[in-house]
């Protein structure tokens, strides 16, 4: 079942708190998606260091929908 | 996704520190010469101790948190690479200090000798800060208005250094060079094509992430900052050493391009998508109110000539765009990227899996709050000064006042991050480096 963080409403560094505790628990064979209103650098720099690949859509009213899974 | 755009890129946390903790000296020292000075410094534009006032602001706290600001913007969110920024920093740093201090030397004392000594360090070191930081921004692959303002930014920040430091040097001299056109132009770069770009580019990608509001609408991210660069370029014709009349609406034009940007700051801040209040939304609209308060000033000269030749006029607009919209734009910024910078650097430091202590526990909500009020405070009291110059000196004491417990707030911020760093490498067989 995929997870959902809807980080569009929350003050930074929220969605990346969610995100990392979401991670932590995050099966290899599941995806978890963020919402945002903006690309998350630090967030890209964490998956990047601990091996998760990400894709990025961006939809038309701004918000950046980020498909994550173990690499 | 940009694959150059990575907080891979930020600099050691020590190099925007250094300059963040720096900034507050200056304010408290402004403050405490104001107390110093009293009535004088407010009577006239031209005085020594108004000029050692405005620089003390403009190069020794503004200047010093906006190098701070940039050195760790540009790379993490505009995607530039600076080139050694420790080095950079450990140059730059001591020099804008060190050349801050000999200017406002310069200024109450009239000694020739420190204006020189002054405009070549400050020349050298806001060079160097340029060739590095506009590198670094020209070579980024990243586009769109916060690139846009901030390059246009250094431009104006290169072009202040340099009349500034031609003004030093007529200063020093008898040069019969036009030197009150040349201060009005150099305030207006400084201000408008420095300071206000920044704060624009800035505004742009921080305001809707931190304030939780709706982004800047398109036509006013795109057009302000060309829009402002055509107008400082029309203001600089009176460096011919003539002031045309319609000069005289061409800094109008400057201040409602700067009242706009305020309104719409404003009004986004009202569409917040939550209506959650912090010092940071709160410093940002004080400064926009007298951000719009420079348009009404204006008007309110053109309506009624005997305003525009008080003597006390240009010490009511200083204040309004000095300690009004910049320090507490500066001071609000603050209150959050340092708290923002500590997570993100303690996290880095965690590994994934555990999460750094919450924001609020960085600085003391408390604290920011009893800051931000004294701030506000300090920044009635300067502007009564213009009506009421025997309050000046309470004025410039509560002004310091302020600044201390900014500096101590933002000590406190740098303490904690230093004391879980060290918990955190104590604890880690094999700590990341």
């Amino acid at each position: 079942m995929p997870r959902v963080i809807d980080g569009r409403e929350l003050q930074p560094p929220e969605p990346l708190e969610l995100a990392l505790m979401a991670l932590d628990t995050l099966p290899d064979d599941e995806e978890l998606t963020m919402l945002l209103y903006c690309q998350p650098h630090p967030l890209f720099d964490i998956l990047r260091r601990n091996g998760y690949r990400w894709t990025e859509t961006v939809q038309d009213d701004g918000t950046h929908e980020i498909c994550i899974r173990k690499a | 996704m940009h694959p150059n755009l990575s907080f891979e890129q930020a600099p050691p946390v020590s190099v925007p520190y250094r300059f963040f903790l720096t900034a507050p000296l200056f304010g408290v020292a402004a403050g405490l010469l104001l107390v110093w000075l009293g009535e004088s410094a407010v009577a006239s534009r031209w005085s020594g101790g108004a000029l050692a006032l405005t620089h003390l602001l403009a190069v020794g706290f503004m200047l010093q948190a906006m190098t701070g600001a940039v050195m760790q913007f540009v790379p993490v969110a505009a995607g530039g690479n600076v080139w050694r920024p420790g080095l950079v920093a450990n140059l730059i740093h001591p020099a804008l200090a060190i050349g801050a201090g000999m200017l406002v030397a310069a200024f109450l004392v009239h000694e020739s000798v420190l204006f020189r000594l002054a405009g070549a360090i400050l020349l050298t070191t806001v060079g160097f800060l340029v060739v590095v930081v506009g590198a670094a921004l020209l070579r980024t692959p990243a586009r769109g208005a916060t690139i846009l303002s901030m390059r246009i930014a250094v431009f104006g920040l290169a072009v202040t250094a340099l009349l500034g430091a031609t003004l030093a040097e007529g200063l020093a001299g008898d040069a019969s060079w036009p030197l009150v056109e040349l201060a009005n132009v150099h305030a207006g770069w400084g201000l408008g094509g420095w300071a206000l770009m920044l704060l624009a580019g800035v505004s742009y990608y921080v305001v809707p992430m931190f304030q939780l509001t709706p982004a800047y609408p398109a036509v006013l991210s795109r057009w302000l900052a060309p829009i402002l660069l055509v107008t400082l370029l029309l203001w600089s014709v009176q460096l011919g050493g003539q002031s045309p009349a319609w000069q005289q609406w061409v800094w109008r034009a400057g201040l409602a391009v700067g009242a706009g940007f305020a309104g719409v700051t404003l009004w986004l801040q009202q569409r917040r998508r939550r209506r959650v209040s912090d010092p940071t939304l709160l410093f940002f609209r004080g400064a926009m109110v007298c951000m719009i308060g420079l348009l009404l000033s204006a008007v309110v000269m053109t309506l009624v000539p005997s305003v525009a030749e008080h003597p006390r006029l240009p010490y009511w607009l200083g204040v309004l765009a000095l300690p009004g919209v910049f320090v507490s734009a500066i001071n609000g910024m603050l209150y959050k990227i340092v708290p923002f910078l500590n997570w993100l650097h303690l996290q880095r430091l965690m590994g994934i899996g555990m999460l750094p202590p919450n924001m609020k526990e960085m600085i003391a909500e408390r604290a920011m709050v009893a800051q931000m009020r004294v701030h506000f405070a300090a920044v009635i009291f300067l502007l009564a000064g213009a009506i009421m110059p025997e309050i000046a000196r309470v004025a410039g004491l509560v002004f310091a006042i302020s600044c201390a417990m900014l500096g101590r707030n933002l000590i406190q911020a740098a303490r904690f991050f230093r004391n879980f760093r060290d918990r955190i490498r104590a604890a880690a067989p094999n700590p990341a480096p």
